[in-house]
């Protein structure tokens, strides 16, 4: 064996199985350097187990147990109070962020959405004359704010819905309020009224023994003018004379 | 011309890799250790309904152990001492979780492994956030006993001449192999390790370890060219 070979297996075999007649202590036998270091490691290896083997521990091992039993019981206390405080802090929290953040954030528009903005109202007008869609057309002209709008119901009912601000809805109520009342609305005419005026209007078109209506002469140029007194009957007035009505 | 006599290479095969099987195998308990595995069960089970008379029985019996495995873990024996005070207090939490099937000084070699590993994490985390690593005082060595002060300083002295350059798992193997005597395949079964692994860092861990005191030989740098 050379002292490459016998450096590469003390490098990396166990000591302890080399016995007498192994190669790596044959050959230190005959090789001072090589058993130098051999005993070298050897006295190393030997002396580290020996004093790590018997250094005893210097604590008592009842104290040990002791302090082991009472170290344990205050960890188990104060796991309980750990957890016991992350509940209640968890619940604190909670209690905090659902009563004051999430309203706070809310109102400030960082979550749900927009805010809706404040003094916007939502009103029901009822309706007895106009019909929803002829209120909508209405108000449509004035309900133009970001939030506002106006809701006609499908279902038939008389009523307009309509959300906006004050002014909005002050405006809105106001001109419904007004078309309502006007006395020449449809709805408001009598029975009596209505008979009157379609006798009127068929007095107007339905004789048939009336002067047929005469347009007007031309104007010459000459005369007291182009709408100057005119001999002879008019039934109308000569700018609704321009067109006479059939004969039926 | 000499007809070599036919072997199946298989059968070559088969015979080593048993070998190598038997010699993975732990060895088969013997008789005191069956008895001392049936006491330390029953101290278990008492320790773990709440007997502290119990529980003082096996520290007494495993401290030196535990104490002695957390020498391998700890760069002196202070820090040893706080190891192995960790290691009894997790023993006393969990010690209902050990089953009796098992080996007790098994248990308590995980648990020394597991809590050693954690106060070195702990240990790193407390130098890289202080200021100076370096003004860190050095651990004073209080015993009334002279004799027994020097042995704790010959033990520091001689952790960091041979531990200080290894990795800590093979710190662990070498000091379980080479200095306390154990097998590989014990090695193996008490780290959960395959026994290639374990020797395998049982060679690097030698060879670093070996090399200081090697390279004194006259023609080591030559020879390693």
């Amino acid at each position: 064996m050379t002292c490459e070979e016998c450096l590469s297996a003390l490098e990396t075999e166990s000591l302890r199985e080399m016995t007498s007649d192994s190669a790596v202590i044959q050959h230190c036998a005959t090789c001072p350097d090589c058993a130098r270091v051999t005993t070298m490691v050897r006295d190393k290896e030997y002396e580290t187990a020996t004093v790590l083997n018997s250094l005893p521990p210097m604590s008592d091992p009842v104290t040990v147990a002791e302090t082991a039993g009472l170290t344990d019981q205050r960890r188990r206390v104060g796991g309980v109070v750990v957890t016991l405080s992350a509940i209640a802090g968890a619940i604190v929290i909670w209690i905090v962020s659902a009563t004051m953040v999430v309203p706070g954030l809310y109102r400030a528009g960082v979550i749900g959405g927009a805010p809706p903005p404040s003094g916007v109202r939502t009103e029901t007008m009822q309706l007895s004359c106009l019909s929803p869609q002829q209120a909508a057309d209405v108000i449509d002209p004035y309900i133009r704010g970001h939030n506002s709008r106006f809701y006609v119901p499908s279902s038939g009912i008389s009523a307009i819905t309509v959300r906006g601000t004050p002014d909005e809805l002050a405006k809105s109520r106001d001109l419904i309020t007004k078309f309502e009342r006007d006395p020449n609305a449809a709805c408001r005419a009598t029975a009596t009224r209505l008979r009157n005026t379609m006798e009127a209007v068929d007095g107007a078109f339905g004789d048939a023994n009336s002067e047929p209506v005469v347009a007007p002469s031309p104007p010459t140029g000459k005369g007291p003018g182009l709408f100057g007194p005119t001999p002879g009957p008019t039934l109308l007035a000569p700018d609704k004379a321009t067109t006479p009505p059939k004969k039926k | 011309m000499q007809v070599q006599p036919y072997i199946p290479a298989m059968k070559l095969f088969r015979s080593r890799k048993l070998r190598v099987e038997e010699a993975s195998l732990p060895a088969r308990p013997t008789l005191a250790q069956r008895e001392a595995h049936a006491i330390d069960a029953q101290l278990a089970s008492r320790a773990a309904a709440g007997d502290d008379s119990a529980f003082t029985t096996l520290v007494t019996r495993y401290q030196p152990a535990v104490f002695r495995w957390s020498l391998t873990f700890a760069n002196d024996p202070d820090e040893a001492e706080d190891i192995a005070q960790e290691v009894f207090v997790r023993a006393h939490r969990r010690l209902s979780q050990y089953r009796s099937d098992g080996s007790l000084e098994a248990w308590f070699y995980a648990v020394t492994r597991r809590a050693a590993s954690q106060m070195r994490r702990k240990a790193k985390r407390r130098t890289r956030l202080a200021l100076s690593p370096g003004a860190r005082p050095a651990r004073e060595v209080y015993t009334t006993d002279p004799g027994g002060r020097v042995d704790r300083e010959r033990a520091t002295a001689l952790i960091h001449e041979m531990f200080s350059n290894l990795p800590p798992r093979q710190r662990e193997i070498f000091d379980l192999i080479d200095l306390q005597g154990l097998t590989p395949a014990e090695v193996a079964d008490r780290t959960g390790m395959k026994p290639a692994s374990v020797r395998a860092n049982l060679f690097k861990a030698r060879k670093s370890i070996r090399a200081r005191f090697l390279a004194t030989h006259p023609s080591y740098s030559e020879l390693r060219k």
